[in-house]
């Protein structure tokens, strides 16, 4: 392709304009730079309440934060302004006149969830908390408690039109908001949770402004944890998300976690809300205020907001509920700090320290619960608990490699299979749609692994490795066979069921348009290649959109996907039946006059066997293991389902080679099959001509004569019908002639028109 | 010998035939000696000709193949080239490839 200037010039504009992305902020109009200072500057002042704030004071103008659960309750419908006629500013103690949770919900907390004294600090916790928790909630009321008013700055909405410079000053209420009603309320009564934990060491804003290393003064004392937090009912009908910081408070094992939006500013209620307990605690209010100011600092907090995340914070303000989590964590006291600190850093950088990682006791929350101000709901979770993120990623790992190990069996399995069946009318009695279901999985999971390894970076070399070999076996090995397995049939690509049955006999349909040649396997290779990944990429765009279905359709959906794609050995039953293989012991006794390789089954039992049980040691892991690394739920009875449905297409299999391929078939529906060997009339050598000899016709093969058996001329009945063959097309061959042939191409070497096979 | 309606008269072109052990179910493999200016017919003397490759049929006798051959010489396929150059000319100017072709079998073939 030639590029002249013009094109060059075009080109370059296009990219620039592609990549050029505009500017860090993301703000694109007046009102939004407006919108964005205002919001800073709304920061900056609630920044300074806090630095100013002591152990004693109350929250001041500090969004969300401005009403209490007593005012709520004295008058529910109280808005909330600062300062309030006759709060008291000047005093802070942990219950419902100061905070934003009933005195039941604080009591709750301190006798239940975090009960062990301030002062105690026997128990020892692990630092490090990275990792995946699951367990279950329960919803404890969500109409008990009062819904404290939260208005949300008018200057976090959007613009109503283009004139619009200055955002309005103000606040709106529930009243004013357009009808998300429903979606601040949780409905089901039991449900799962997951709760996603992940340190804040490595910060980096939306914008990848920066990337460093955050390491607070305190750091073995309390760490900034982000907690993404989701949990639905157990049909998945209705999910929430909370994705939000939390203080670890290391000693004791304790976890807090708010969720901040527009109309929360949560950030600044850390510290009070941290030292909830009677003993209140001073020097904890101090260090956890000190962690936030820190983060403040080292993030430059305000300076690198951007529009996104205005928008974000008035999204999710309209949308959800605040969520207020308080876990308390299981002490690893087995274990002193030494020997956590060395199994951390085994953790981290795995070089054999001498720990035992298989016995590391899982991140286990004792007790939990989960408070919104604003919707009046409270939660309790149990029995969540989860492995360390390392701890899975090594286990995934493992599996990987198991995985990997898998496929090198498949691709041994597969050559020797091919290696036995090099004929092509060996590979015609194989099915092509048995093999393609092969293929369709082995390169879907291809695909699933080279996503996955986009998406977990830690797994990236096993997964990139799962990935190429899976692929080399589906798209080298098993689409080289395909294609073979295509050409010795295209033959047939017209022929009708019930004409493969007969195996084209004698009403060979002269009208019937036959392939005037055969392609060759370039392009087969081509078609089949296309085919091939068009399939593929619409399979796996199915199967990643059906990870967001709702969970009753998704467990449908994969029951009988499991299903089909182990229904592999069906096509091969029924292509083994309309071959027509006769029985084991026909087949026996024919063995001592004609070809060897005609006389086998056309798959190996040995390949038959072994693909089986290495497609299903996976589908039995994943569906009988109840702690598989894929969070799959268990399910036994599937399993033993599909067990047996592949047992019993096994043993249809084996019967077909005992009994001959078509024994539960009635005999008289399967006419015999097309013949080589057959009488000649004595018209055929008047029409073609004869030999040099008496009673003969020459073998386009070998040149030499072929004496044949001629119907009228008894002297003819001593040759043997075997020693020639008449094809389809009435040409005559040395049976020796045209098998050798026919091992190359089905087709007639006279006239072209295609062969059946034998 | 050329054929005689073909710019190729008057020239004797000599093959070198090889028979490989599967004849005839392999084709033979068949090349010129005798350089010769022709689309389908490279300077090593390799003829890119069908039946010789993958439409090859074991009904099909040697002097069928050089039937073939000859009748190649005669009509050149430009569309399937082994020399792309001079199926450029056959195309666009005949008289130029009649006139090279003439040369070459006058300095070569004869």
């Amino acid at each position: 392709m030639e590029i002249d200037g013009n094109t060059l010039v075009f080109i370059i504009v296009i990219l620039f304009l592609f990549f050029s992305t505009p500017g860090g902020d993301g703000v694109s109009s007046q009102y939004e730079f407006n919108q964005l200072q205002r919001l800073k500057q709304q920061f900056q002042t609630e920044h300074n309440v806090f630095l100013n704030m002591t152990h004693t004071d109350n929250f001041r103008n500090i969004t969300g934060f401005k009403l209490s659960y007593q005012d709520t309750l004295n008058n529910p419908l109280q808005n909330a302004t600062y300062p309030l006629p006759g709060k008291e500013y000047d005093r802070w103690l942990p219950n419902q006149n100061y905070m934003v949770m009933p005195n039941e919900v604080i009591d709750t907390i301190n006798s239940q969830v975090w009960n062990t004294s301030n002062g105690d600090t026997s128990n020892i916790f692990p630092p490090n908390i990275t990792s995946t928790l699951l367990g279950k909630i329960n919803v404890v009321s969500n109409s008990k408690y009062e819904r404290i008013r939260m208005p949300i700055p008018r200057f976090y909405e959007p613009a109503n039109d283009f004139s619009e410079d200055i955002p309005p000053e103000g606040e709106t209420y529930w009243s004013d908001w357009p009808s998300y009603g429903e979606l601040h309320n949780v409905t089901f009564q039991h449900g799962e949770i997951a709760i996603q934990i992940t340190h804040m060491n490595n910060l980096q804003n939306s914008n990848n402004y920066f990337r460093r290393n955050f390491i607070n003064k305190e750091n073995d004392r309390w760490k900034l944890l982000n907690l993404q937090i989701d949990f639905s009912d157990k049909t998945e009908k209705e999910k929430h998300s909370i994705s939000s910081k939390a203080v670890y408070d290391i000693q004791r094992g304790r976890i807090l976690s708010i969720s901040q939006s527009s109309k929360f500013h949560s950030l600044f209620a850390l510290p009070h809300y941290m030292s909830l307990q009677d003993e209140y605690d001073e020097d904890m209010f101090n260090d956890v205020k000190q962690l936030v100011d820190e983060f403040w600092n080292f993030t430059d907090y305000t300076d690198v907001m951007t529009m996104n995340d205005v928008q974000d914070a008035y999204n999710s303000a309209n949308l959800k509920c605040e969520y207020m989590t308080f876990l308390q964590l299981e002490p690893w006291n087995q274990y002193t700090k030494d020997q956590i600190k060395l199994i951390d850093d085994e953790l981290n950088w795995p070089l054999g320290r001498p720990v035992n990682l298989s016995s590391l006791p899982p991140i286990n929350v004792v007790s939990g619960i989960l408070y919104s101000p604003d919707c009046g709901l409270r939660l309790a979770i149990h029995d969540v608990k989860g492995k360390r993120y390392e701890l899975k990623i090594m286990s995934i790992r493992t599996h990987l490699m198991f995985g990997i190990a898998l496929f090198a069996a498949q691709i041994y399995l597969l050559l020797t299979q091919m290696h036995q069946t090099n004929t092509p009318s060996m590979v015609n009695k194989i099915s092509f749609y048995c093999f393609s279901m092969i293929n369709l999985v082995d390169g879907s999971l291809a695909t699933l692994y080279f996503v996955a390894a986009s998406v977990v970076p830690e797994l990236y070399l096993p997964l990139v490795i799962s990935a190429f070999s899976c692929f080399i076996l589906a798209s080298i090995f098993e689409i080289r066979y395909l294609i073979s397995i295509y050409a010795s049939q295209v033959n047939e690509q017209n022929v009708g069921i019930a004409n493969l049955l007969r195996g084209n006999t004698g009403t060979y349909d002269e009208n019937r348009p036959r392939p005037a040649f055969i392609p060759d396997e370039g392009s087969i290779g081509g078609s089949l290649y296309g085919r091939f990944f068009f399939t593929l990429i619409i399979f796996t765009f199915l199967i990643l959109s059906s990870t967001s279905w709702p969970r009753q359709l998704r467990m449908i959906f994969e029951y009988i996907l499991i299903f089909i794609l182990n229904s592999y050995w069906i096509p091969q039953i029924f292509r083994n039946a309309v071959k027509g293989i006769p029985s084991r012991r026909e087949r026996t006794r024919a063995t001592n006059g004609g070809n060897r390789n005609q006389n086998k089954m056309p798959l190996l039992w040995s390949f038959v066997i072994g693909t089986t049980i290495i497609r299903s040691l996976p589908v039995i892991y994943v569906f009988t293991y109840s702690s598989n690394v894929f969070r799959h739920h268990k399910d036994v009875r599937f399993v033993v389902f599909l067990s047996l449905w592949l047992l019993f297409q096994i043993s249809i299999l084996y019967s077909q080679d005992i009994l001959g391929s078509r024994w539960f078939l009635p005999q008289h529906t399967i006419p015999e099959g097309y013949s080589y060997f057959k009488p000649l009339s004595n018209q055929y050598i008047l029409e073609h001509g004869g030999g040099t000899v008496q009673n003969t016709v020459d073998c386009a093969i070998c040149m030499s004569d072929v004496p044949i058996y001629i119907e009228e001329i008894p002297e003819t009945h001593i040759v043997d019908q075997h020693t020639y063959m008449v094809t389809p097309c009435n040409h005559v061959f040395h049976t020796s002639c045209l098998e050798n042939w026919m091992s190359y191409k089905l087709q007639c070497p006279v006239c072209r028109s295609p062969l059946p096979p034998l | 010998m050329g054929p005689a309606d073909s710019p190729y008269a008057g020239g004797v072109f000599f093959l070198s035939i090889h028979f490989p052990t599967d004849y005839p179910f392999k084709p033979p493999k068949i090349s010129f000696t005798t350089k010769i200016y022709h689309p389908n017919i490279n300077a090593n003397g390799n003829i890119c000709l069908d039946i010789l490759k993958d439409q090859w049929s074991p009904a099909l006798t040697l002097s069928k193949v050089l039937l073939s051959i000859c009748s190649l010489l005669t009509d050149a396929n430009p569309d399937d080239p082994l020399v792309p150059e001079i199926a450029h000319i056959y195309k666009t100017d005949r008289s130029k490839y009649e006139a090279t072709a003439r040369e070459w079998t006058k300095k070569y073939a004869v």
